[in-house]
């Protein structure tokens, strides 16, 4: 072993730059694909539960296909594959774009709204049935008893498993970086090859992704328990 | 307790005697006494190295730099596949003797290991499509430039036009695939590995390298640290096989008129007196 630990490196000039750089990213991306996947897994398990046929069909298609695929190989097909399918007027204005970020949130997004749609759809069959008669017999449509009534108890009862799923995401998002997007894991390896100080770098960023992570549960966990009184369980 | 901490000293105190000897004797008695030179080269970098389709062989020009090594030290070659990550932590290890993998000499990699003279003066160039109309650096402004991730090229070329957005790829093959899709107007990387690229096209006419030299990219040979006898040795081999005529030969063999991957011979070898 005659390796030298040199931390004041991976903060000296540019570097420490480029690990701000890189979170600031992986914040962005995270954080649109988060929004995104809730709205489209939410939509994603009215579909499921609709009792209107194709519509399900449609919904349990999307949710096994996404699940059950690589993440990083529908990255690939998104950048990469997607291609021949684009009109050529469309593809021109497109890719001068920033065709990069907005590929990676797409991903992140369909992926992840694939795994929040069964929490939530589990989270709704928690919740009795009875509520969903009694709140058609009001005179409620089906949308507006899910939006008023099914709704908003089941995302409280699925929030600790909705909080793994954020994780996840900020964690996938790391996959980015194979289609160029310059987030944090990316700017590790950056910095990694300019310095050959690869330890350093990873654990700096690693400690980015560890803070990250818990601050998002920690927040959304006094969110849950300030604002929603909820009981603990 | 006192008598395991005694043990665990000598122990300690052992491994340091156990390590120096192999520290101390110079890589070449190391490699005389083993009779084989392990070279560290690319094994998918045509022409400096990459396995023949027909033999399943590692060849290149870079093999048959470290080859000429070999036979003058009287000793039999052995080649190892590297990356251009895996190089630097190889050699400090001790797994090969040098590094022959289109390395760059670059002062901050003087810290960990040590070089050659450059043996290969490669230049940092534009890979375009033909009809871009783009002819320079100049030209990639306000433009996305593909490069892969943990070379040198995309700082070099964002220092050398900072209005361009450079999109960096796990590899140059990827690289080339986003720009004929058009997602990047070029690839930058340097001139021989962009030619590698362009001929591995069906069509190669379809696109053109390009520009003035971005940055140099002088290759050489990696060296363990602090071992001058070993790397006199190299350099002087070096310098005796371009007085001889044999380096332009090989040359000729690899980047000659003949073959794909023409660069014409407009350099001289630093030679000593």
């Amino acid at each position: 072993m005659n390796y030298k630990f040199n931390w004041a490196l991976i903060f000296s000039g540019e570097y420490g730059r480029w690990f701000i750089d890189g979170l600031s990213v992986t914040l962005q991306l995270s954080g649109l694909s988060i929004i995104l996947a809730l709205f489209l897994g939410t939509l994603l398990t009215t579909m499921r539960i609709s009792r209107v046929k194709p519509l399900v069909w449609l919904s349990v298609g999307y949710i096994e296909f996404f699940r059950n695929t690589p993440l990083v190989v529908q990255i690939f097909f998104w950048y990469f594959g997607s291609d021949p399918l684009l009109p050529e007027f469309f593809k021109e204005w497109l890719y001068r774009q920033n065709i990069e970020f907005a590929t990676g949130v797409i991903a992140l997004s369909t992926y992840t709204a694939a795994f929040i749609a069964e929490e939530l759809r589990s989270g709704i069959l928690s919740i009795p049935k009875t509520q969903l008669e009694a709140s058609r017999a009001t005179g409620l449509t089906f949308l507006q008893a899910m939006g008023y009534v099914i709704l908003p108890q089941a995302f409280r009862i699925i929030i600790p498993p909705l909080i793994s799923q954020f994780l996840n995401l900020i964690k996938n998002s790391s996959l980015a970086m194979t289609i160029g997007v310059m987030e944090l894991t990316y700017m590790a390896r950056q910095v990694e090859a300019h310095t050959f100080h690869g330890f350093e770098a990873f654990t700096v960023s690693t400690l980015m992704y560890l803070s990250l992570s818990l601050l998002v549960s920690l927040a959304i966990n006094q969110y849950n328990k300030r604002c929603l009184h909820v009981r603990s369980r | 307790m006192t008598k395991m901490w005694k043990v665990a000293l000598l122990m300690v105190v052992a491994s340091f005697f156990l390590g120096l000897p192999g520290a101390f004797a110079g890589k070449l008695d190391d490699i005389k006494a083993r009779g084989t030179l392990i070279a560290g080269v690319k094994d998918s970098q045509p022409p400096f190295g990459y396995v023949d389709e027909n033999t399943k062989q590692l060849v290149g020009f870079e093999p048959e730099l470290c080859a000429a090594l070999a036979a003058k030290l009287g000793v039999k070659l052995e080649l190892k596949p590297v990356t251009s990550a895996t190089r630097i932590p190889m050699l400090e290890q001790g797994g090969i003797d040098l590094i022959a993998a289109t390395m760059t000499h670059k002062i901050e990699r003087e810290e960990k290991i040590d070089f050659s003279i450059t043996y290969f003066p490669a230049a940092q160039k534009l890979l375009v499509k033909k009809d871009s109309g783009i002819k320079s650096v100049a030209d990639l402004a306000g433009k996305k430039v593909g490069s892969a991730k943990g070379s040198t090229s995309e700082q070099n070329v964002k220092k050398a036009q900072p209005a361009c957005d450079v999109v960096s790829f796990e590899t140059y093959p990827e690289a080339f695939l986003a720009m004929k899709q058009g997602k990047v107007v070029a690839v930058t990387t340097d001139a021989p590995i962009l030619l590698g690229i362009r001929n591995s096209d069906e069509n190669p006419d379809n696109f053109a390298i390009v520009g003035e030299d971005i940055a140099a990219e002088p290759y050489g040979i990696g060296l363990p640290e602090n071992d001058s006898d070993f790397r006199d040795f190299v350099n002087v081999t070096l310098m005796e096989m371009w007085k001889s005529g044999e380096y332009q030969k090989l040359y000729d063999k690899w980047f000659g008129e003949k073959t794909k991957f023409y660069i014409p011979l407009t350099w001289q070898m630093e030679v000593w007196p």
